[in-house]
């Protein structure tokens, strides 16, 4: 007999304010394997925990019922919790009664106590069927790859190499350094960048555990945490960096000119050329595509001038293929295309630079080599690009007034005679001696203007441009002419970021950066196990954040890495054997290959399989299950749900995967937006776990609709589960068509965690829907439960 | 990096310059050198040499790098060049 202990929490209020927690305990007391059920503050504290401990060892429980967050939140916790009083901590259920039931509900407290109280009586159903399982170990290396050398790679690779791990650097530039290469000071002490930058650069070099690979791109990425396959396409750079003593003869005689990306094209370099003065590798790079030619080679006046011999024309492109343990995106950002705005003419009027350009002109001008003359008055305008509808994107860029405020002090101080504004709409000098450089901008002379300028005009003669602008706080309209405007660009998410994103499946944030897997908790992890994010590509920051963001991200990794293996739930296939006939249909469906058939029967290797359950519909006769979600449990909770289902009510049961649809419904919960409480949420690893049979057979109990919650394809962790569903989705409707009942009670939907909105208006919808169609006549349902398994799979095995 | 402007040192950078020899009547028309000139210096010609070719001529003379792949790619030995100092350097695009 089983011996169930069943603990409701109050959250402190959280769901004790909307939920009648002590009749949740009582309602499930009457069933024959509840032993006991409690009702507790905070079930998550350590008086809370140490009573269930308690428990267990005093009333010899063998299963645990806990009621009370989100399993995704602390189901870690209870399950350690478990582990010390002895018990596997797989035989915990949690019942969500406040991510899913107090928070949405929360204006409904007796619909949301009825509701916690089929929740819990989920749990219980599907509680009684866990089975004492042990954590998966597996093995893990030492090798991590950091995609993008500029800041913040740099900084990842260097803590996890003098951590002892193995780092592959690759950056698609001839250099590491990034964009803080091409600054000219850091705000607020203005620091030069490129000195700071130098040294670290140099590290890297010197760093026995990195492996730089500059002028590479990722071709490709598979795998899985502790075995990510990667493809790395090596440009030849046509210069033997050990020959070249960067003596620059080759320049002098180069007759390709191009734009230098350094210099944001404001000056120019030769096909031949060395990408920054502190180049990391330190050594020239011969630009394929500026030089004249190298198949045949046209020119080749380089390699006769080179004295060592370090121009080699034979080099070609190399595939580097090496696997990896865990991963770090440092892939940065781009500026704000600044041509968008085409109120300001950048692009057409000589005198509109960006922020960037400007940080070039000051570099050089500081220097003694001034790029153009910049003239006595200079404006600078705020927001370009960002806090902006019409371009489409609503964010700030965090960095733009203070890197405008420090600009504008330098051009002010190299120069006192200069008339220097800043139109901004607000200041936010937030961080640390933020505000105090602000008042030292203001103490030089640089004059702040409130108001967004609306159009910049050229004069067609002396191509000063003209400014208008309504100063908000003195109510005056400025029209104004300067001889040069500086637009402070955004920071927009990397055109490289992309390919990336979609190689590792990972989500974006709704402003189009990487999106993290929690904002507070787990600000540098993505949802994919091994992979993390560091600097930019995770969000418009300084200098200061980005580091520190990196160091977080290797923190991370050496985390996952350290001890030499780690801990992955059991949740894995496997086969009653006394049902398996051989057939052998399922050994060709494993996306994971993880399959196969040893001497007429179906062997699952734990090793390959990922728990999606893609595998289980297509088992004609139920041999296939999968642990932690078996099919007697998914039906007992299917049961459960409709139980106290009256004929008057709708239920709807909406299946949500771990990844995104489960974490959406927390999500919309801790948002306080409500939803229909008809709606029952059942999780599951991916939705392909939910067979066609299982949909049929919860119409069979009662259910009025079914809505498929699942991670849209390219965030997906499970590449194979959307066709899977759809796949599920088409049988269960055509089969339904059969029998006369609506196709329409079976919704499939695909999510990324931010759309909210979306989610409700789903659940709403399918609600609405199953409340206008009506219960399900019982003629239809009797046809309906009539051979289910021959409706599935036809005659013999020719599904 | 949007590429909106021209350099700024960019007639400040000196390139070497070239000039283009031809010897028409050798030419047998195979094209090579309108083809694989890097700078699109030459273009066939409407006039017929001897042999009934369409020589090469010179399209755009202030394009010449005098980088000899011409000269190098020739099969008939017409067309070289000779170095002829410097000019300002232009974008190839």
């Amino acid at each position: 007999m089983k011996r169930t202990g069943v603990y409701v929490c109050h959250c402190g209020g959280n769901i004790s304010e909307v939920v009648d927690v002590k009749r949740v305990a009582e309602s499930v007391g009457g069933q024959p394997d509840v032993v006991l059920a409690k009702t507790h503050e905070h079930m998550c504290s350590e008086t809370g925990q140490n009573l269930v401990i308690h428990d267990i060892k005093e009333h010899r429980l063998d299963r645990v019922v806990i009621a009370a967050c989100s399993p995704q939140f602390q189901g870690p916790t209870f399950k350690a919790t478990l582990e010390k009083a002895g018990l596997s901590p797989y035989v915990l259920e949690m019942a969500n009664i406040r991510e899913q039931c107090a928070w949405p509900h929360f204006g409904f407290p007796e619909e949301a106590t009825k509701k916690a109280m089929s929740l819990v009586g989920m749990a219980v159903a599907k509680v009684r069927l866990d089975e004492f399982l042990k954590k998966m170990t597996f093995p893990i290396g030492r090798r991590v790859l950091v995609i993008g050398g500029g800041i913040a790679g740099i900084q990842a690779s260097l803590d996890l190499g003098d951590a002892g791990f193995n780092v592959y650097l690759v950056e698609k530039d001839p250099s590491i350094g990034g964009k803080m290469m091409q600054l000219s000071r850091t705000f607020p002490t203005e620091d030069c960048a490129a000195c700071i930058l130098s040294p670290k650069m140099a590290d890297v070099a010197a760093n026995r555990n990195i492996h730089m690979l500059t002028y590479s791109e990722i071709e490709n990425i598979e795998g899985y945490l502790g075995h990510y396959e990667v493809t790395v396409k090596k440009k030849p750079t046509y210069v033997d960096p050990d020959k070249c003593t960067c003596c620059g003869d080759c320049v002098g005689v180069c007759p390709a000119v191009v734009p230098n990306e350094l210099e944001e094209g404001l000056l120019s370099r030769k096909a031949i050329y060395l990408p920054s003065p502190i180049a990391v590798p330190h050594a020239y790079v011969l630009d394929a595509e500026a030089c004249l030619g190298l198949l045949p080679i046209a020119c080749g006046k380089c390699k006769e001038v080179c004295d060592p011999g370090a121009v080699d024309f034979s080099m070609r492109p190399e595939l580097v293929r090496f696997t990896v343990d865990t991963i770090i995106v440092a892939t940065g950002y781009d500026i704000f295309d600044a041509g968008q705005k085409k109120v300001y003419g950048f692009g057409k009027y000589e005198n509109v630079v960006t922020a960037l350009d400007m940080e070039r002109m000051v570099v050089h001008s500081a220097e003694g080599n001034p790029m153009r003359p910049m003239g006595k008055r200079i404006a600078f305008i705020q927001c370009v690009g960002s806090r902006d509808e019409q371009v489409g994107n609503e964010a700030c860029s965090r960095i733009c007034c203070m890197y405008a405020t420090k600009l504008s002090q330098l051009l002010k101080r190299s120069d006192p005679s200069r008339d220097i504004y800043v139109f901004y709409t607000d200041l936010r000098a937030y961080g640390k001696g933020f505000e105090e450089y602000y008042k030292r901008a203001q103490g030089d002379g640089v004059k702040f203007i409130r108001g967004r300028p609306a159009e910049l005009v050229e004069d067609p003669k002396t191509k000063k441009i003209t400014l208008r602008a309504e100063d908000t706080l003195s109510r005056n309209i400025i029209e104004s002419e300067f001889d040069l405007v500086v637009l402070s660009v955004g920071l927009r998410p990397n055109e490289g970021t992309d390919i990336i994103a979609k190689l590792l499946r990972l989500g974006k944030s709704p402003d189009g950066f990487l999106q993290e897997a929690h904002p507070k908790f787990r600000p540098v992890d993505t949802l994919t196990d091994g992979v993390f994010l560091a600097g930019t590509v995770q969000g418009p920051k300084d200098i200061p954040d980005t580091v520190a963001q990196a160091s977080a991200a290797s923190s991370r990794a050496i985390r996952l890495m350290n001890r030499g293996e780690y801990d992955v739930d059991p949740v894995t296939a496997f086969v009653h054997v006394e049902s398996c006939d051989g057939c052998g249909l399922c050994v060709d469906r494993c996306p994971s290959q993880a399959i196969s058939l040893v001497a007429n029967v179906a062997v699952i290797n734990e090793a390959l399989c990922k728990g999606c359950g893609s595998c289980i519909a297509h088992c004609p006769k139920d041999a296939l299950d999968l642990h932690c979600y078996t099919n007697d449990q998914m039906l007992a909770q299917v049961q459960a749900a409709l139980t106290d289902k009256k004929d008057t009510d709708v239920r709807t049961l909406i299946f949500a995967d771990d990844m995104t649809g489960y974490r959406l419904a927390d999500n919309v919960g801790t948002a306080k937006m409500s939803y229909s409480f008809d709606s029952r949420i059942i999780r599951v690893p991916s939705c392909s776990r939910v067979t066609p049979k299982l949909m049929l057979q919860a119409f069979v109990f009662g259910a009025d609709g079914i809505i498929l919650c699942e991670s849209e394809k390219n965030s997906n962790p499970y590449p194979h589960s959307v066709p899977t569903i759809m796949s599920h989705v088409s049988k269960a409707k055509d089969i339904l068509g059969q029998v006369d009942i609506e196709q329409d009670r079976i919704h499939f939907v695909q999510f990324v965690t931010v759309m909210l909105a979306g989610f409700v208006n789903n659940i709403n919808r399918l609600s609405e829907i199953a409340r206008s169609l009506g219960p399900i006549p019982a003629g239809p349902l009797r046809r309906l439960s009539q051979d289910m398994d021959k409706k599935l799979f036809g005659g013999d095995h020719d599904s | 990096m949007s590429v909106v402007r021209t350099p700024y040192d960019l007639r400040k950078i000196k390139i070497p310059k070239g000039e283009v020899h031809i010897i028409k009547e050798r030419c047998k028309g195979c094209g090579f050198c309108i083809e694989y000139c890097p700078n699109d210096v030459l273009i066939r010609s409407d006039e017929f040499n001897a042999k009934g070719y369409h020589p090469p001529i010179i399209a755009k003379p202030e394009r010449c790098v005098n980088c000899g792949l011409c000269q190098l790619i020739c099969p008939e030995f017409v067309i070289w060049s000779t170095p002829k100092g410097e000019m300002e350097a232009f974008i190839r695009n």
